[in-house]
């Protein structure tokens, strides 16, 4: 406070206006400024359980094989699990046209310059997606964000669990450098592992970081095009969902 | 820059204090901003400098930042490390590396004064 005047900031004016400030007023309150967002995030949840659908908010760089993940998760899985997605973009509608041709409910979000979803967006995405056929029969909901590692990670959409990923050509130093991302999630996926020959990726180290940072991560490693790891992916998404329709039926 | 929608999002509810306490002038804002919070101090500083800036209510609002404190509890020996720095790299007592931190993950609009 200003010693001369008792007005708030001392260094930011002259003293050469009157000092009649009306009613200073100094008020406590206390409130996170993410506490809108986290509130509509569990109204998503909220949601999502009533229709037994467990939701996955996908997080990685641009570029890392998501949308490629999907796809071969939507082929391997077709009859099996209904999946639905979510697609976070910037711009264009490309990625939910991809998982659109695997025959799945799939709307596009596009943020128009924001570099994350949040759980409105969520919310309303989540609306459009049911009126869209197939939609009415969800077990299992793919959120993909924007590609980034860093905004996402601040934002709760109302998934179950966060899925963080990291290709073998982005280098291993990722969790260390983006930690946010890794604490919060619950797996960490390494995509693109058949580069590995081509690639100083030492998978020890990327996956060790990582545990450093959020001991009770679940690591696994995968290529979505040759297959390889793939059926450990396919049985985390299998007992996700056995897991959301037992507690359905308690 | 999801610092900017946040400051964004923090003007607004600044602005509806204010309106409920028939203020014209917000003079002082101050936060919390955990170390964990996923937000970056400086560019949150920047985005309410440059945002204030261009809001008659907000026009020389000072901005007064809290770090709170964050605890690390080794999973090894089990002891817990309190600071507000970034993060330990090992645990000081059995330089184990898996620390489990607590708190330090809000962004929290502690006090506002306004005239």
């Amino acid at each position: 406070m200003c010693d001369t005047c008792g007005c708030p900031s001392p260094s930011d004016h002259t003293h050469d206006h009157s000092h009649n400030h009306s009613n200073p007023k100094t008020i406590d309150v206390h409130a996170s400024l993410f506490a809108a967002n986290d509130a509509l995030a569990r109204v998503n949840r909220e949601h999502f359980d009533e229709i037994g659908a467990v939701a996955l908010n996908l997080i990685s760089s641009p570029g890392s094989g998501k949308t490629t993940l999907l796809e071969h998760t939507i082929e391997a899985l077709k009859g099996e699990i209904n999946i639905a997605v979510i697609e976070g973009d910037i711009e264009t509608e490309r990625d939910a046209e991809r998982i659109r041709a695997k025959g799945v409910p799939v709307i596009q979000l596009t943020t128009g310059g924001a570099c994350h979803l949040d759980a409105a967006m969520t919310h309303k995405g989540f609306h459009r997606l049911q009126k869209e056929p197939g939609g009415d029969k969800i077990d299992l909901l793919f959120i993909e964000n924007v590609g980034n590692l860093v905004c996402p990670a601040t934002f709760d959409l109302g998934e179950h669990e966060r899925v963080v990923f990291v290709s073998v050509p982005e280098g291993p130093d990722k969790p260390s450098k983006y930690p946010k991302a890794f604490i919060s999630s619950q797996t960490f996926v390494i995509t693109k592992t058949d580069l590995l020959p081509y690639f100083d990726f030492p998978v020890a180290e990327a996956r060790g970081d990582a545990l450093r940072l959020n001991p009770n991560l679940r690591t696994m490693e995968l290529a979505s095009t040759t297959g390889e790891g793939m059926e450990t992916w396919l049985n985390y998404l299998r007992e996700l969902v056995a897991a959301k329709k037992a507690q359905k039926n308690v | 820059m999801h610092e900017i929608s946040l400051v964004q999002g923090l003007f607004q509810q600044l602005k509806d204090l204010a309106d409920e306490n028939s203020a014209q002038k917000i003079t002082r804002v101050t936060m919390e901003i955990g170390p964990l919070c996923g937000v970056v101090l400086d560019s949150f500083q920047f985005g309410f400098e440059i945002l204030s800036a261009d809001d008659e209510m907000l026009r020389g609002a000072k901005l007064i930042v809290k770090i709170p404190d964050v605890s690390y509890k080794c999973t090894e020996c089990g002891h817990v490390e309190v600071i507000a720095g970034p993060r330990p790299e090992e645990c000081p007592k059995c330089k184990d590396l898996l620390l489990i931190p607590t708190g330090g993950e809000d962004l929290i609009l502690l006090q506002v004064e306004m005239e």
